[in-house]
């Protein structure tokens, strides 16, 4: 790897700042943990702990893409609605054996990809801002899909998506194992890489990655790419988990995403955060869904607290860090 | 500020209103060729009666994006403000006259909340506003689920209301918006959403009240939405929690589409009120035609990519 004549950026995992932060969400964990035991015997019997997990696994691979995004000082609010058009992409192919799979993910990667490249390039060539192209980007997505479908999909999946989805290896299910791949694989290329210095510099100041000889707008289009590509695949295990295609698969990832990865301290003004601690935000999540569930409370009341807790976790990020 | 500046700005934001007549003019004429019933005096007063409530809760939109903000809780909140007024009203149909007045109460102070936790939290208001949003809907959700709740035939009769045979709730719309562009334009107070929104900092240093300012643009969009829901609530006789969902994204394109920049400081309500009318028409033309609604939506997202990209420039390092 070649040395950098630039500083090292702070953020990369290693300063007592991101450490401590880490550390506070592992405890704000626990003890969600810990209630959600009291509440209910059954929360921390393997079986449900590995359905919790399951249920988070695609929306984790959203949040890989999504930090990525984040890290540039975008967003992408076209996560969800790519996510159901990988779906009934899916379905395109009408195909009733698995020998479809590998052509269902490769045109699901190459589709996603040139979404990535779109919205990238609106936002880093054109200046066009982040909300604006992505948001953009959902309702054309949304759109197109619906005029292919006409409004009623139809779900001839191959049966080993269902397999990819809910299926497990040595008992550890196989969309974990994939997200843990997904994660490891992107947490080395932005934790550990040159591409990954370039992302936090263009994030933390573009014009400072700019005149030591970074490309930012090569650097952004790249994470928006990223971003897409990891959705397309959270589609592609959500739509196996669900079993059956609808226009509106990861309806709400969009907003999930981006609670998650600033409740795991990845922070909108670009330049700072985690791959891991984002995931760890996504765990909060949904043990915090979970646990409204096990107390008894309308499910609707996950909607408040999810909302209470992004505001908060933001301001909590922000008074830490200034 | 120099006075050349001053004029390039005018000339640019003149040349987006320009743009968007053209094109309002360009699709009246094709929906006079495409269709006979388009350019009725029916067709043109179902049109303005249409327009009240995307134009209100745009030109609110339009308050805070001036400022410097956005307002992504919008939708949630003219759902809650219907659910409450149909509900209300079901309870008591004699009690209009208090109805009305609580509803924008809440609106206004919804809108202010938002405003004030950007200010105290110092978040930003995408985080702050769609956490209001989710908090809104969720609260409203637990209130009650599906849409019901009724109207006296008298409130009712406010969205179809006639003076002179042009809509009122289109006079409403007009007079509000002129006065709004008043307002911005010829106050102390109004000007000072453009300072705020062109440079928060120069402004604090000026000695703007910024916080109060950041406050009453986000009230002001709280405000626009409660009258768009007791339009909204007169028109459908129900209270529907979801019925502002898709609201909140639409109220964003009339004003990009008006060339208010999302970045604040530059643009103004008659851009807002041009884009209202030119996505109104499209709409509708595209109905008339039969173009189906997911179409729509395409050629939606392709107004916003190409009308920001006409505003913006080439980013340089």
């Amino acid at each position: 790897m070649a040395p950098l004549d630039t500083p090292m950026p702070r953020s990369q995992g290693m300063s007592m700042a991101s450490v401590f932060e880490r550390y506070g969400l592992m405890i704000f964990l626990a003890v969600l943990m810990i209630v959600a035991a009291l509440a209910s015997p059954t929360f921390l019997r393997p079986a449900n702990l590995v359905n919790v997990l399951t249920i988070a696994a695609p929306l984790g691979m959203v949040v890989v893409g999504q930090t990525f995004v984040i890290l540039v000082r975008g967003l992408d609010l076209s996560v969800a609605s790519l996510m159901a058009t990988v779906a009934v992409l899916a379905t395109a192919f009408k195909a009733t054996t698995n020998e479809a799979i590998p052509m269902i993910f490769i045109a699901a990667i190459a589709l996603s990809a040139a979404v990535g490249l779109v919205n990238g390039w609106l936002v880093a060539k054109r200046n066009v801002s982040p909300f604006l192209a992505t948001l953009a980007m959902m309702i054309i997505l949304q759109g197109i899909r619906f005029a292919y479908t006409g409004g009623a999909p139809i779900s001839t999946l191959p049966p080993g998506m269902g397999f990819l989805a809910s299926g497990r290896i040595f008992g550890v299910p196989v969309n974990l194992i994939t997200l843990a791949f997904l994660a490891i694989a992107f947490g080395i290329v932005l934790h550990r890489s040159r591409l990954g210095r370039e992302i936090f510099m263009v994030g933390s100041n573009p014009k400072a990655a700019f005149l030591n000889g970074v490309a930012p707008d090569r650097v952004v289009i790249l994470c928006y790419v990223i971003c897409s590509v990891c959705a397309g695949i959270g589609g592609l295990f959500l739509l196996g988990y669900v079993g059956t295609v609808s226009n509106w698969v990861g309806q709400g990832y969009e907003l999930d995403s981006i609670v998650a990865a600033v409740m795991g301290g990845v922070a909108l003004t670009g330049g700072r955060g985690n791959i891991f601690a984002a995931l760890l935000g996504v765990a909060v999540l949904v043990v915090i869904n979970n646990l409204v569930l096990l107390l008894g409370f309308p499910i609707e009341m996950q909607l408040i607290i999810k909302g209470v807790i992004i505001i908060g976790a933001a301001a909590f990020y922000r008074t830490r860090l200034a | 500020m120099s006075a050349i500046t001053v004029d390039l700005r005018r000339n640019r934001l003149l040349l987006s209103y320009l743009i968007v007549a053209v094109l309002l003019v360009l699709l009246a004429v094709a929906g006079g060729l495409l269709s006979d019933r388009f350019l009725t005096w029916r067709n043109i007063g179902n049109l303005f009666q249409q327009l009240i409530v995307l134009g209100m809760v745009s030109l609110g939109q339009t308050f805070v994006v001036l400022m410097g903000g956005i307002d992504l809780a919008i939708g949630s909140l003219v759902g809650a403000i219907t659910v409450f007024l149909a509900n209300f009203l079901e309870w008591r149909p004699d009690l209009v006259w208090l109805a009305l007045p609580l509803a924008l109460l809440a609106a206004t102070a919804v809108g202010a909340l938002n405003g004030l936790l950007t200010v105290v939290l110092r978040v930003h208001p995408l985080i702050v506003t769609l956490g209001m949003s989710s908090i809104i809907f969720g609260a409203t959700l637990m209130y009650r689920k599906e849409p019901g709740g009724s109207v006296p035939r008298a409130f009712a009769d406010i969205a179809y209301a006639k003076v002179g045979g042009i809509p009122l709730s289109a006079i409403v719309l007009v007079v509000i918006f002129a006065l709004a562009g008043l307002w911005l334009q010829r106050t102390r107070t109004g000007r000072s959403i453009y300072f705020v929104g062109g440079d928060r900092e120069a402004a604090r240093l000026n000695g703007l009240p910024v916080d109060r300012i950041v406050v009453l643009a986000y009230a002001l969009s709280g405000l626009c939405a409660g009258i768009a829901a007791i339009f909204l609530t007169a028109r459908t006789g129900v209270g529907d929690p979801r019925i502002g969902a898709a609201l909140t994204l639409q109220s964003v394109m009339p004003v990009v589409v008006g060339g208010t920049i999302l970045a604040g400081g530059r643009g103004g309500v008659l851009g807002t009120f041009l884009g209202v009318l030119l996505v109104t028409m499209l709409n509708s033309l595209l109905n008339f035609v039969n173009v189906s609604s997911y179409y729509q939506w395409v050629i939606q997202g392709l107004i916003i990519i190409i009308a920001v990209g006409i505003h913006t420039t080439r980013r340089r390092y």
